[in-house]
């Protein structure tokens, strides 16, 4: 297979107004592809976008080696998954029965039901009737609901947004287990320690343009200025550069004992937007 | 078309049928004005105009308003969506949906048709006039719960559609003489037409009640092609 996903000149206009400008970018199979962008920045359009829920504008789209064009056939759909804010659930069923539908639908054995309640943790719950969940447990039943038939290419568009800590983890766990099987997931998060602990690369989105890509390792190092952050017992904070001239100087601070802490220049990818952009990445 | 996503969605609305009050209640009014009719024909039955006064009430009260307002819920809730990027097809949410309907449908029109008089329908060609018809409103019902954006809005839809064309019999009530322009009009509605099949042998009422249906189905798919993207 070629790229899981290629996109072109993708251009996207809304009444007269860019939401997305001459975006290229491609998605390696096995990836974990995170697109990273403040809230209006055109995330979420591009979702639509590579899932045929929208139609662009201009611009050359290919998902799992399949045109734009052909994106309507049941084929193509039954190998990808989708969470986005379209995804809903039936209110008056039960968890379970959410997700016998969507087993049948997509001619996955009943088994994977319980496979995909113990990855999003909710086992204990598949009896009980959607209306009476939490924001979370909707949240998570969602995601079973879209990896529950094994999908090659998977969608998130803000997976863990309302979750709690515990169960970030463990959704966390199951999408890095699901990646290691060989799904490629395309994910758009807010969520800075996400990114950076799921993704192999990284794409900073704003205002509809592709601002950054790369490994988040990379970019850190791409966007550090490579100096050392000292602290000494004596409370002073010393920025000192990374240059052979200053080798004595640290020297001369480690041997009179005087460095309580010191690390490198490391910018978290929060602080790389910012720099790109002049804007919090929230 | 796939059998096993059908029957998923089929299994699926049936549940949720079962579990909302308001459309459980639907078949229940044409069974309730049929034994009110019953009263009121006697010993020697209902007159065919009042007998299509029940079917019609049947087909916009349950089949147009509960295919309407589930069509509207999945459009509301944004499950529909879902539905339409799984697998299944266009046609296979429909056939599925329209099956539940259907089957309350049937139950509810025989249930009617048997408390004031069935032997009137009990031909071929009575029961092919019925068959269009519930693809009326059937279609009427897809399209106008794809059309509307929230269950509220349907009943802003259903009232017109349950007067123009479930009531359509009772325009002959209203004293208007034979030659008016509504008359005219209302003769070629499908409730007419069918009552006219009645009175000669001739197939034309039928394939007028086909374009009526058939003009249904486009309004569905044009409906369909809107909600289909966000665009």
């Amino acid at each position: 297979m070629n790229n899981a996903i290629e996109v072109n000149g993708l251009r996207k206009v809304f009444d007269q107004n860019a939401a997305i400008e001459d975006v290229s970018f491609f998605v390696k199979p096995g990836e974990i592809f995170g697109l990273l962008g403040p809230s209006g920045s055109g995330k979420t359009t591009t979702i639509k976008i590579l899932t045929g829920e929208l139609e662009q504008t201009a611009g050359d789209v290919n998902v799992l080696d399949v045109h734009s064009q052909s994106f309507g056939t049941s084929d193509f759909k039954s190998k990808i998954g989708i969470l986005s804010d379209n995804s809903s659930l039936y209110e008056r069923l039960t968890i379970y029965d959410n997700l016998k539908l969507f087993c049948k639908l997509y001619d996955a054995p009943l088994e994977q039901i319980d496979v995909m309640l113990d990855v999003v943790n909710l086992r204990e719950e598949s009896k009980k009737t959607v209306s009476k969940l939490s924001k979370g447990m909707k949240q998570r039943v969602l995601l079973a609901k879209a990896l529950i038939h094994k999908p090659k290419l998977v969608f998130l568009d803000e997976p863990t947004s309302a979750l709690d800590p515990g169960n970030v983890a463990h959704i966390h766990r199951g999408l890095q287990k699901l990646n290691e099987a060989g799904t490629t997931i395309f994910l758009t998060t807010h969520d800075m320690e996400e990114a950076t602990e799921l993704c192999d690369r990284v794409a900073f989105l704003d205002k509809g343009k592709l601002q950054e890509l790369g490994n988040p390792d990379e970019l850190r190092y791409k966007y550090s200025t490579h100096a050392f952050h000292v602290e000494t017992f004596a409370g002073e904070r010393l920025v000192i550069e990374n240059e052979s001239g200053n080798a004595n100087k640290i020297k001369e601070l480690i041997e009179n004992g005087e460095v309580k802490a010191m690390q490198t220049d490391n910018p978290t990818l929060g602080q790389i937007f910012l720099k790109i952009t002049g804007k919090e990445l929230v | 078309m796939n059998a096993q996503r059908i029957s998923a969605i089929f299994e699926k609305d049936i549940k949720d049928f079962m579990k909302n009050m308001m459309l459980l209640m639907m078949p229940v009014i044409p069974i309730i004005l049929a034994l009110l009719y019953k009263q009121l024909g006697g010993e020697e039955g209902l007159p065919i105009p009042m007998l299509y006064l029940i079917v019609g009430v049947t087909f916009s009260s349950v089949t147009a308003s509960c295919m309407m307002t589930m069509m509207a819920e999945e459009n509301e809730k944004k499950t529909l969506r879902g539905l339409m990027l799984s697998p299944a097809s266009f046609l296979d949410i429909i056939i599925g949906k329209s099956l539940v309907v259907g089957l309350m449908s049937f139950i509810a029109l025989t249930i009617s048709l048997v408390i004031v008089g069935i032997k009137p329908f009990l031909n071929v060609q009575a029961i092919i006039g019925l068959i269009l018809l519930f693809l009326f409103f059937l279609f009427l019902g897809i399209g106008i719960g794809l059309f509307t954006k929230s269950i509220a809005s349907t009943s802003a839809y259903l009232m017109p559609v349950m007067f123009l064309f479930g009531f359509t019999p009772m325009i002959d009530f209203l004293g208007l003489g034979e030659d008016s322009t509504a008359i005219m009009i209302a003769d070629v509605f499908p409730l007419m037409q069918l009552i006219d099949m009645h009175d000669t042998n001739s197939w034309i009422p039928i394939g007028i009640v086909a374009i009526w249906a058939l003009g249904a189905a486009l309004f569905t798919y044009i409906c369909f092609k809107k909600v289909r993207t966000d665009d």
